[in-house]
């Protein structure tokens, strides 16, 4: 029996992801459409709510999709895009608005001058702050000071998700082993952080087709239900001065969705986590509660990440080895993982997985949004 | 007088702060109601009251800081490596700059640091801290 809000996620399209691969972004929405819609079996008709995640036009794009729901949004929280899309698609379903939620990506960075890492922010940038890399550094810095992190810890988190990476075909890792000696050679970027710290900029699309868990029934796929979200805000953080602390507001977005789905953090057998950069993982795994604060870069060393691991994470190389989709990695990570469609990086009987996504970088306080999904394979 | 590439343009909130920097006074925001000291421009969380710049210690410890070794912009290809830092004022705040009179191998978290101006070509006097001075 399902009740009121109780959605899943159907149908998962995800394009070719690569580095200039030259193709148009509403080309990559439409490609990923059709793929989502070809994996469950939807007709276009049946698709009555688009949600255009990361800055895309929604005009152009729905006459471009020749798609005619009965609502087009545009949505934009950086790397908390698609969690946060999510949370608007099952609040439509919940009030009767759209019966079938599309949330479309598609960017490509790599057509644009310059790509997206040397935005500014407002005041830090008359001292030369530009860019993700710097101000994730500025977290780093701080971990390592507080903790004694070091680069060689923040470099297992990279060499780990080479290692799922390397046999999963499609990812920009596959096949290219990465070993900790390859990370501590690789330049630098912003101290601490050196380029193997760093994920790339890559093109692609990813649609994700979210209905009732009811309507899911009759579906091709078996339902991944969404079982609880959540948000949090950094901004908050920057009033307190605990910014570079916790480097986002996971507390309350842990809290919300954990308690939604009523389960605890020993029922998840696989994570997601939002990897823009190495030390983003090592963070969340103490922030979300997987170790003990301070303690994510020894945990994460230790192979506590690998596989049969305590918590295999980002097994499909993540943002980092894998390709970077603003959010929708560790979305369609999970649900492939749910499935049991994980290849080689497959976790043996995966029930519960936990997503995040944090972004929006705002300047000051380098990111804003943080979210957090749960989702559950549907029995 | 140093060349930056400065294409951040205050507006009239921000404004009072840089015509500070000019006359050699580092303001900070004050909430008459609260006390609590606020950078940049923000209504007090608590209370929603703001925007009363009062002259601030210039005092602080390095929080984090970071060396930026990639030319994100063409303007800096001949400053990297350079640092940028976030200042743990004495009021609270936390303000980012760079630190001078130091070797970035000896930025240190926890560092004591003092405010100096700098004059720059684009128009801005900067606040820019070094390592504090008799303790």
């Amino acid at each position: 029996m399902s009740g009121l809000g109780d959605v899943a996620i159907v149908g998962l399209g995800v394009t070719t992801q690569g580095v200039r691969m030259g193709v148009p972004e509403r080309l990559l929405r439409l490609q990923a459409l059709e793929a989502a819609r070809a994996d469950c079996g939807l007709k276009r008709s049946d698709v009555d709510g688009y949600i255009a995640c990361h800055g895309s036009i929604v005009f152009e794009d729905l006459r471009f999709l020749g798609l005619g729901p009965n609502f087009a949004w545009s949505l934009a929280s950086g790397g908390a895009t698609a969690i946060s899309a999510l949370i608007a698609a099952r609040g439509v379903i919940a009030t009767g608005q759209a019966e079938c939620v599309a949330l479309n990506y598609g960017f490509a960075p790599s057509l644009m001058r310059g790509g997206v890492g040397g935005y500014s922010y407002g005041y830090p940038q008359l001292f030369g702050l530009f860019g993700p890399a710097a101000s994730h550094a500025l977290h780093a810095t701080r971990h390592m000071a507080l903790y004694g992190t070091t680069s060689e810890q923040l470099g297992s988190v990279a060499v780990q998700q080479r290692a799922y990476a390397r046999v999963r075909p499609g990812t920009l890792g596959f096949d290219k082993p990465l070993t900790l000696a390859d990370h501590q050679q690789s330049r630098m970027i912003a101290e601490p952080l050196r380029l193997l710290d760093c994920c790339r900029d890559t093109d692609g699309g990813v649609c994700v087709l979210v209905t009732s868990l009811e309507r899911a029934q009759d579906l091709r796929r078996a339902p991944v239900q969404v079982l609880g979200l959540g948000t949090g805000h950094n901004v908050r953080n920057w009033y307190d001065r605990t910014v570079f602390d916790k480097h986002d507001d996971i507390g309350p977005a842990a809290e919300r969705a954990f308690g939604e789905a009523g389960i605890g953090l020993d029922d998840v057998d696989v994570a997601q986590l939002y990897d823009p950069f190495t030390i983003s993982v090592v963070m969340q795994l103490e922030h979300y509660g997987f170790c003990e604060p301070g303690q994510g870069g020894p945990f994460v060393a230790s192979g506590a990440t690998g596989p049969g691991g305590a918590i295999p994470t980002n097994t499909g190389g993540g943002q980092l080895s894998a390709w970077y989709a603003t959010g929708f990695t560790p979305l369609a990570e999970a649900v492939w993982q749910l499935r049991g469609e994980g290849g080689a990086t497959q976790v043996a009987n995966a029930e519960i997985a936990l997503v995040s996504g944090h972004g929006g970088n705002g300047g000051v306080q380098n990111t804003w949004a943080h979210a957090t999904a749960l989702l559950g394979r549907a029995r | 007088m140093s060349q930056r590439p400065l294409d951040y343009a205050p507006d009239a909130l921000d404004q009072p702060f840089w015509e500070g920097c000019e006359r050699g006074e580092f303001l900070l925001q004050r909430c008459p109601r609260s006390g609590r000291w606020h950078w940049p421009a923000v209504a007090d969380p608590e209370t929603g009251s703001g925007l009363e710049w009062v002259p601030a210690s210039g005092r602080g410890t390095i929080h984090t800081f970071t060396i930026i070794h990639k030319v994100f912009r063409e303007e800096y290809a001949e400053r990297v490596p350079y640092n940028v830092i976030v200042v743990e004022l004495e009021e609270g705040p936390l303000f980012h700059s760079n630190l001078v009179d130091c070797a970035n191998g000896d930025i240190r978290v926890g560092m004591p640091v003092e405010l100096v101006f700098e004059n720059t070509e684009g128009g801005f006097v900067l606040p820019l801290f070094r390592p504090r001075r008799g303790g």
